[in-house]
């Protein structure tokens, strides 16, 4: 369980998060969300003890990061999967980050082949590619068996079928019941990764809520529908009830009936049709319309 | 789980930092050139004194060793800060601190691996050096036995500087974050205070005692200079110097954001 606080962190005359407070529960994989610049990699740092919060605070599994005697057995974090010394082995790197928490050379050699890298153990990681790295770093999040693990960003640079992998790590991680935050500043990518969904906009929390939730109440689909009798259209719309809503343009909006009930009825008096368009708002849509005032702002007083 | 002694955990944190040096290329280059340098050019000054005009004191038989060992500090002390810089210019620094959030204990680490082997280069390097320079200034009836009295201290003296400069190195590494800045900085601090050697006497000594490299010659000379700090208070002022810049990394290194 990953707790935040009332989190604010202030960069001189920038305030990258904002009374920030949410909850990341075990057994379920959690999607942190938000536009660039938003706070994600702030907020994991901060849970991380890499930097101080303005005020407020984060808690892994009810206790201070940096009081944690081998972290790395309570929390696994990819956070930058390219900081890597490029002169290093693979085995050599992930050797180093297991000593320091007293993790012995065997686990070193499984979480290598968990990640598929056992054939590159031994060579040096600067002629990695991009994918190669992200695994790596997943490697190293995983050394100490951790109940919680964090990752940012962690789907860039990966290939399609790379992506399927992780996302498939993932669940299996959350489904052990562990607690699993992934960041990503693409709705398309959590909406088919995570259980819950955490957004934040400009450091503020804008929703915390179950993806399937956020699914449901952005699907609403409507009907566009034109016509020059659009009065009498509307009327008998309504009495087979359907809702309608009129546009300043003179189009009706109508839910509660599908454009074939729709261009029917309107046929069936005679009433001249000139638009039917079923419309469907997407996830994507309902995450710009979540961010889309905290983009706006950041963009505006550049 | 049960939670382990602060010896272990020191250990882990030693071992960790160890299999960070032993796995890039650069120390091995680093302390290749250490070793490899001073010794050849402890042996060019040897035989430079032996063809020196006999009028005038004759120069102490130990210098050589300490001059020589001056060439391989830039070596060390690059070691030294891109151990903390090249962490901080990857981004290698999350992990480590995410791997062990007592950066101090880090720190420390780092510390004690590097001294460890910069020690053990240094001394090796400093009493291989003496080996070659007696030989050939005995040749000239002007060499100096390790059993002459002084000498066996003067020797493992010098074998220090090496230490220093890299222990220097690392403080001013995780000071500044930065390779060019951090090896620039330790260049500075070790070579500039020899301005004072520029000054009119009697400031040249008064200043130049509390400079690292003229610290370093008076506690590895047989015949110490009259004007400057006696060996003993020269050995203080010559480990003074990484002390003092470690205790400002130490501050500095839990208020800044990683």
């Amino acid at each position: 369980m990953i707790e935040v606080e009332r989190l604010s962190k202030r960069f001189g005359p920038v305030t990258a998060l904002d009374d920030l407070s949410f909850t990341v529960r075990p057994g379920r994989v959690t999607g942190f969300l938000g536009p660039n610049g938003a706070g994600k990699t702030t907020t994991m740092r901060i849970i991380l003890g890499l930097a101080a919060p303005t005020s407020g605070r984060a808690l892994v599994g009810g206790r201070r990061y940096d009081g944690l005697i081998r972290p790395l057995r309570e929390v696994g974090s990819l956070l930058d999967a390219t900081a890597l010394h490029a002169g290093r082995t693979a085995r050599a790197h992930l050797w180093s980050i297991a000593q320091a928490n007293g993790i012995s050379k065997q686990r070193v050699t499984e979480v290598l082949g968990l990640t598929g890298l056992e054939s590159v153990a031994r060579r040096r990681v600067g002629g990695f590619s991009l994918g190669m790295k992200q695994r790596l770093g997943i490697a190293a999040a995983l050394l100490g068996d951790p109940p919680v693990l964090m990752f940012d960003e962690p789907v860039n640079g990966l290939d399609p079928e790379g992506i399927g992998w992780i996302r498939g790590f993932f669940r299996e991680l959350a489904a052990d019941g562990r607690t699993v935050l992934v960041s990503s500043h693409l709705m398309s990518e959590m909406a088919q990764t995570a259980d819950h969904l955490v957004i934040i906009g400009r450091g503020r929390l804008l929703a915390n809520v179950p993806t399937q939730e956020l699914i449901e109440s952005s699907a609403r689909r409507d009907v566009l529908v034109r016509s020059p009798r659009a009065a009498e259209l509307a009327e008998l719309i309504a009495q087979r009830g359907g809702t309608v809503a009129r546009q300043d343009d003179g189009a009706l909006v109508v839910t509660g009936l599908d454009a074939a009930a729709i261009g029917d009825l309107a046929a069936a008096d005679g009433i001249a049709v000139h638009a039917l368009v079923p419309r469907q708002a997407s996830l994507e849509d309902a995450y710009l319309d979540l961010t889309r005032e905290s983009t706006d702002y950041r963009g505006g007083t550049r | 789980m049960s939670s382990p002694t602060l010896a272990i955990r020191a250990l882990d944190l030693l071992g960790s930092e160890w299999t960070k040096v032993r796995s890039v290329r650069s120390t091995f280059w680093s302390l290749l050139v250490a070793v490899v340098t001073p010794i050849a050019v402890s042996a060019v000054v040897a035989f430079a004194f032996t063809n020196a005009p006999g009028r005038g004191p004759r120069p102490d038989p130990l210098l050589p060793g300490v001059i020589s060992l001056e060439y391989a500090v830039i070596a060390v002390s690059v070691l030294g800060v891109l151990a903390f810089s090249a962490e901080y210019s990857t981004g290698l620094i999350q992990v480590t601190f995410t791997a062990a959030p007592r950066r101090r204990a880090v720190l420390a680490a780092k510390a004690v691996v590097l001294a460890g082997l910069t020690l053990a280069v240094g001394e090796a390097v400093a009493f291989a050096s003496f080996g070659l320079d007696q030989a050939i200034l005995a040749s000239h009836g002007q060499g100096v036995s390790l059993g002459h009295p002084g000498v066996p201290g003067a020797v493992l003296s010098a074998g220090l500087l090496l230490c220093v400069c890299a222990l220097l190195g690392l403080a001013l590494g995780a000071i500044i974050r930065h390779t060019a800045g951090g090896i620039a900085a330790t260049i500075a601090v070790i070579l500039v205070p020899g301005i004072a050697a520029l000054l009119p006497s009697p400031w040249d000594g008064r200043i130049g005692r509390f400079t690292l490299l003229e610290a370093a010659q008076q506690v590895s000379a047989l015949h110490p200079a009259a004007d400057l700090f006696s060996p003993g208070w020269s050995l203080l002022v010559l480990l003074a110097w990484p002390a003092a810049s470690l205790a400002a990394a130490a501050l500095l290194i839990t208020r800044r954001d990683a």
